[in-house]
């Protein structure tokens, strides 16, 4: 059975991207056939996450108006087998695509994975109803800051009402000295508020933003970092592993102490 | 009592009144006999958007606790909504999945009537009035509110639920979210958002929490917001009306301590 997972958020630019292309890699590194799906029409970015602008050729669209086989569509990289990229059109808007229209095509894709992310747009209007319609799961991605938190509610609660009830969450972006100078929510406050269950947390960490840059996610990265670590943590959970959640604050302070221990040498 | 708990809401702010709420601005459910009645929302009051009438027959659906038994037969009550007989069959759907089966569909409206005979459902066709509604001034009166609602999960930022009559919320209520009762409202759970009880202008009504942390209490026509809740001191509370305005006391003694005086229209402190 296929999972078709949507990764959402309500507000823009907290990190749905970055998750869809780190954890789809992973999983695609775990020799899982995925297919990433980005339903961000009109501001499509994720073939440039996973560096694959150049390879696209055609688009969601295409395949949907039936200019394209669907296998003709899909990107797919010598790097990665496992993994096949699904671009939004980068010149239409939005209205461009209607839900029973994304929903066939997401459906069609699912004969051929074991995976399926769907990278959704921000806001809560047509994109958001394109990307969650095939979908029977979702994570959603949140930054510890309320105006994140409360549209995350919001879309928790959109999602339960159209019968997708396995929600679970990611908060991205901790800054551990934030957090323990009180001036940042904590994990904690976040899971008061939405009472989802925690897939995982990612720091806050511009290496992130280098990897993206150079359309390498950091998650297959062979150098071993506290991102690398956080989103293959993730895909395991999503796989039913029991793995612990890193807890940044305490990582933080056996770095700060050993630190101090040195200077006090 | 503590000095906090004994807090006059009113002082905090400037006094304030507040519209009474529209009665019926949502989908509701109400048992007659062995049949479900689903009362769509007046198209007038709450906008004909079939968008917005989907969320609001989704979210309801979601939210309330099943009352009836599986494969209930169902009654939808269209008023004056225009629907067509996809949209029809997407609501029977959506009952199907609470095992509610749509046999009836009362509706004002003859295109409504004949989409919705064309697909096989059972049709009434009336002079535009939902049932036995009451006029606006009589619905602040306890005998005229329908069951108590109960909302089985928590309420998130952006839901609102509007009921003419008392509504039980069995979780939280967050940030962002909105209740609107014509009766009581009792949160067993934090009331993060806003909630207004006796929306009709009853000035009996109260709201009650586990734990109040509420953006904005409104009762009847007045207004108030709770001082910034100390996390040490958390109990639950009642909001009720007074002369000087809402006030907040520790609801273990409350009805002990105080009495509704129907002459005035307010709460005494009787201790
Ligand atoms: N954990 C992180 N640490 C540092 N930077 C991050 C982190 N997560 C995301 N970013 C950066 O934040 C920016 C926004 O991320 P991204 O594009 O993934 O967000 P999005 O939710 O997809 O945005 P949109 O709503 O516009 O689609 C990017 O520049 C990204 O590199
Ligand atoms: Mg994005």
């Amino acid at each position: 059975m296929t999972r078709i997972i949507v990764v959402t958020s309500g507000k823009g630019g907290v990190g749905k991207t970055t998750m869809t292309a780190n954890l789809g890699s992973a999983i695609a590194k775990r020799g899982h056939k995925i297919a990433l799906v980005d339903a961000d029409f009109g501001l499509r970015n994720l073939d440039l996450l996973l560096g694959l602008e150049n390879r696209v050729v055609y688009t969601a669209i295409e395949a949907i108006a039936g200019d394209c086989r669907l296998e003709q569509a899909l990107v797919r990289d010598k790097r990665q087998p496992n993994l096949a990229l699904l671009p939004a059109a980068q010149n239409r808007n939005k209205e461009a695509v209607n839900p029973e229209q994304m929903k066939k095509l997401v459906l069609q894709l699912a004969e051929k994975f074991d995976y399926i992310l769907v990278d959704c747009p921000a806001g809560i209007e047509l994109g958001f109803r394109n990307a969650i319609v095939a979908a029977q799961e979702a994570i959603i991605v949140t930054t510890p800051e309320v105006t994140a938190v409360r549209d995350a509610d919001r879309v928790i609660g959109l999602l339960e009402a159209n019968d997708i009830t396995n929600i679970r969450l990611i908060v991205n972006r901790i800054r551990p000295e934030m957090v323990q100078l009180q001036n940042m929510m904590s994990v904690e406050d976040v899971l008061e508020i939405l009472a989802v269950p925690l897939l995982g947390v990612v720091p806050d960490d511009e290496r992130i933003i280098t990897s993206s840059n150079r359309g390498e996610p950091i998650a297959l990265s062979t150098e071993q970092s506290l991102p690398a670590i956080a989103f293959n943590n993730i895909v395991r959970r999503l796989e039913g592993e029991d793995i612990p959640v890193l807890d940044l604050v305490a990582t933080h302070n056996t770095l700060l102490n050993r630190i101090r221990r040195l200077f006090r040498k | 009592m503590t000095p906090k708990a004994n807090a006059k809401l009113s002082d905090l702010i400037p006094p304030q009144t507040v519209a009474l709420g529209k009665a019926d601005a949502q989908v509701r459910l109400t048992r007659q006999d062995d049949c479900i009645q689903i009362l769509l929302p007046d198209p007038e009051v709450a906008g004909s958007s079939w968008l917005e009438l989907w969320d609001s027959l989704k979210q309801r659906l979601h939210n309330t606790e099943a009352f009836w038994k599986s494969g209930a037969i169902a009654k939808l009550w269209a008023g004056k909504h225009l629907l067509d007989s996809r949209q029809l069959q997407a609501i029977a759907d959506a009952l199907a999945k609470v095992r509610l089966d749509l046999r009836w569909v009362v509706t004002a409206r003859r295109q409504t009537a004949v989409a919705a005979a064309g697909s096989g459902f059972s049709v009434e066709q009336i002079t535009p009035k939902a049932p036995d509604q009451p006029t606006p001034d009589l619905a602040s009166s306890a005998e005229y509110w329908a069951e108590p609602l109960y909302v089985k999960s928590t309420l998130r930022s952006g839901q609102e639920v509007s009921h003419p009559g008392t509504v039980i919320v069995c979780g939280d209520t967050n940030p962002g979210s909105t209740i609107v009762a014509a009766g009581d409202i009792i949160v067993l759970g934090r009331l993060r958002g806003i909630a207004h009880a006796g929306s009709q202008g009853n000035a009996a009504c109260q709201i009650f929490a586990l734990r109040m942390e509420a953006m904005q209490l409104r009762i009847a026509q007045s207004l108030a917001r709770p001082p910034e809740a100390d996390p040490d001191q958390l109990y639950p509370e009642m909001a009720y009306l007074t002369e000087s305005g809402i006030r907040l006391a520790p609801a273990d003694n409350f009805f002990k301590t105080h009495r509704f005086a129907i002459d005035q229209n307010i709460w005494l402190d009787s201790a």
